[in-house]
């Protein structure tokens, strides 16, 4: 897949705008976009939040992630081939604009500030372990390094098979093993860890 | 890739190994207990890990993404912080409202309401002999035997120990198991990937739905917690009809109509199971 698309990231996002009108008030054009590939990116839409908000920290900035997504994937529709995965294509798109943003900004003060909305803080306390553990879940995967975050949201999550992962984030294969073993495995001892800790503070109520 | 390692087994439980690596795999496991423990922690976490995310493919998609997906932009929305909705670890939440699945999915489903519930039950033999059934009578005792057909194939694949049964059983192409199982169909069957849910695909039947052929693809997996489940596809001329829940004894049924196409899912897992694969049956079957 990789071979066969164009480069999604290649050009401006705003070359578009010259399309359509300025969109000062309200909804406005952008550019022609065909009904059948914009059916498409909406059919899409769930699984895109999905992975992008394994790969971001907070709800709004999975959102933000995947506006992003689907305003380059209007602006680069020529570029998409019939007959390929459209769902590859689009994974593709979030994860070059992700690592885009990564890059601009200070990763390693971010990495110590997990969102607290993204670990469910809103939910009064009551609201049981259930809804704790996939908070906490959400919360281990954020732990993770960006690669290997991909790469489980990719395959595990998104049920890719480890060559479409290879073809969405352009690396080997056997990258894609070594990369989701680790993760995998970070993730089980993170969890673990999590029922640990909850273990030990039921201990101590008690 | 070492043979003894953690990225065999991950591979093992993705399917991604080829014959010999997988009986290499399959002897380790079995010469050492620890593996397999180890085996199951990567499978449980992995399970974990998608019912945390599950609840994204079923929440409404904000408006502000319906817009740019559709080449609109939405200035005023540019800055808005759009909140996350609370979710529900385990249960189905309401799917999002575009979706032809939507309006009827929760209520139905989850208050266990029945497609013509107010006419009365009228299956298996029990249409009242003075009475004159309407069409919506008959529609009804047609779906019941449908969904009677649909838990009985169940029963019987699973009974026989869930591949042995299969027409054509999964063979590594799933693209030729298909192509044969369609050609006694009047519509190309297409296979819902259902690997993220730790299902894999076993192989396919044809059955009968409504006097007409149909594919009923088997799956499984060795959490008992989800599998084994079949998804029964034919085609019909009925309208639409969003998923509903449905008991056949210890069976959960979900079913649904779109586009000539009656799909079941049949299983033991709860019904928030379903319908998450529901969901994602749906979408792979109409979006790709």
């Amino acid at each position: 897949m990789g071979t066969s698309w164009n480069n999604p990231e290649v050009g401006t996002l705003s070359s578009h705008w010259s399309h359509g009108e300025s969109p000062e008030n309200g909804v406005s054009p952008v550019a022609p976009v065909s009904k059948r590939f914009s059916d498409q990116l909406i059919a899409v839409l769930p699984r895109l939040r999905r992975f992008a908000a394994g790969l971001t920290r907070s709800a709004t900035e999975a959102d933000d992630l995947v506006q992003a997504a689907c305003e380059r994937a209007l602006a680069r529709e020529h570029q998409f081939q019939e007959g390929t995965r459209f769902d590859s294509w689009m994974f593709r798109i979030v994860q070059t604009i992700w690592i885009d943003q990564l890059r601009a900004r200070d990763i390693r003060k971010e990495d110590t500030d997990i969102a607290e909305e993204r670990l469910g803080s809103d939910e009064p306390v009551r609201r049981v372990e259930a809804r704790l553990a996939l908070s906490e879940v959400r919360r281990a995967v954020a732990q993770l390094p960006p690669d290997q975050r991909t790469t489980l949201m990719l395959v595990t999550v998104e049920g890719l098979s480890y060559k479409q992962a290879a073809d969405v984030t352009g690396v080997p294969v056997g990258t894609i093993m070594s990369r989701l073993a680790r993760a995998r495995v970070a993730l089980q001892q993170l969890l673990q860890a999590g029922a640990g800790e909850r273990r030990s503070m039921k201990d101590a109520e008690a | 890739m070492q043979k003894h390692s953690d990225e065999a087994l991950v591979a093992y439980l993705d399917g991604e190994l080829d014959d010999a690596e997988r009986a290499h795999v399959e002897a380790w496991i079995e010469a050492d207990p620890n593996v397999r423990d180890r085996l199951l922690a990567l499978a449980e976490s992995a399970t974990t890990l998608r019912a945390a995310f599950a609840d994204f493919i079923a929440e409404p998609v904000p408006d502000r993404l319906l817009a740019a997906a559709r080449g609109e932009t939405m200035a005023a929305t540019e800055a808005e912080i759009v909140e996350f909705r609370p979710r529900r670890a385990a249960e189905p939440s309401a799917p999002p409202s575009r979706r032809w699945y939507v309006q009827l999915a929760t209520a139905a489903g989850l208050f266990g309401l029945v497609v013509g519930g107010g006419v009365g039950y009228v299956g298996n033999g029990m249409l009242r002999p003075s009475a004159v059934p309407t069409d919506r009578q008959l529609q009804t005792a047609a779906l019941n035997n449908w969904l009677d057909t649909a838990a009985g194939d169940y029963k019987l694949i699973v009974n026989a120990g869930g591949s042995s049964l299969v027409d054509v059983a999964a063979n590594g192409d799933n693209g030729e198991v298909l192509q044969k199982i369609s050609q006694n169909l009047p519509q190309q069957v297409r296979l819902p990937d259902l690997k993220p849910w730790g299902l894999s695909f076993q192989g396919a039947r044809l059955v009968v739905v409504d006097g007409k052929p149909a594919a009923q693809l088997v799956y499984n997996t060795d959490n008992k917690a989800i599998g084994p489940l079949t998804l029964i596809i034919g085609s019909t001329k009925q309208p639409d009809i969003a998923p509903t829940f449905e008991k056949r004894q210890d069976l959960n049924l979900l079913y649904w109509r779109h586009q000539g196409r009656a799909s079941v899912l049949v299983g033991q897992s709860e019904i928030g199971y379903l319908w998450g694969i529901a969901n994602d049956v749906a979408w792979q079957l109409d979006a790709i």
